[in-house]
């Protein structure tokens, strides 16, 4: 098994601990771009293996959803602020806005 | 496994392991930044050279940037908002965490030896070969994308837009009620 892959799923299992331990949202979001960079690791590393570009392909259009997430995440999260002054996840327990 | 590879490891968990356990979302956020370089280094080293870059660029850059400027924004530095209602989540979520590793590894494990493709080269992911793969292949994905990007900028827009509650009407809309209420009186 390739050294990379092992690292990749390290840093995917970081990001779970960090999704699920985390308590304001905005740090949620990071964990949730660390996973997202695990993932991508995990692709450069097939292609890298099989000699194959389509897996750096793959990374490339990961990257930019993530760059569309960010936005629209943030401003989910700064809308939600405005709203209840509190990016704590305990806090947003409401559907209702 | 090179010199290069074990510090990038160690670097890459150290980072890791920092952003997602530190008090301060700043601290955090920077510690994210160094991973995100340490990254791109080893996308380097993996013949990735454009995707590092881009991962400079885009991550390490334009999203980080948003992330800190956010955190700051909201005066939201601090990681830990008062009283716990879950406070056994902490080891659960690390046991959870390695049991995902655990799994993830054994299916990683279980990958037969790949047969490079003969025909194809990574030619150093250097611009030229991916572009040419995606504006060939990968084209409807590639604009599907920038539909994305568009709509997703639209949407941050409007998610931030200051002083909107519920439907805002435009002033000639609201100008001919108030005619409309006057005529009524």
């Amino acid at each position: 098994m390739s050294y990379y892959l092992l690292l990749s799923a390290l840093l995917f299992a970081i990001g779970l601990y960090g999704v699920l331990s985390r308590r304001t949202a905005i740090l949620i979001f990071m964990s949730i771009e660390l996973m997202l960079n695990a993932a991508n690791l995990a692709f450069v590393t097939f292609a890298r293996n099989s000699g194959n570009l389509e897996g750096q392909a793959m990374a490339l259009v990961v990257i930019a959803l993530a760059a569309a997430e960010v936005a629209v995440g943030l401003g989910i999260i700064v809308a939600v602020f405005r709203a209840r002054s509190s990016t704590s996840v305990d806090d947003l327990a409401e559907l209702r806005g | 496994m090179s010199a290069f590879d074990l510090i990038a490891g160690v670097l890459l968990v150290a980072s890791a392991l920092a952003a997602v356990t530190l008090r301060n979302a700043v601290h955090a956020g920077l510690a994210l930044v160094g991973n995100f370089l340490v990254l791109a280094m080893v996308y380097f080293a993996l013949e990735a050279q454009f995707l590092g870059w881009i991962q400079i660029i885009v991550y390490a850059g334009a999203v980080m940037v948003l992330f800190l400027f956010v955190i700051m924004l909201l005066f939201d530095a601090k990681a830990d908002p008062g009283l716990d209602p879950l406070p056994w989540m902490r080891p659960v979520g690390a046991a959870l965490a390695a049991v995902f590793f655990l799994v993830l590894a054994y299916a990683f494990s279980r990958l037969g030896p790949v047969n490079p493709l003969a025909d194809v080269k990574l030619a150093g992911g250097l611009p030229g070969p991916v572009g040419e793969l995606l504006y060939g292949r990968w084209l409807y994905a590639v604009l599907l994308i920038a539909v994305l990007l568009f709509a997703a900028t639209v949407a941050a827009v409007v998610l931030v837009q200051p002083g909107v509650r519920g439907a805002r009407k435009k002033p000639q809309v609201a100008e001919r009620e108030r005619e409309l209420e006057e005529v009524g009186r």
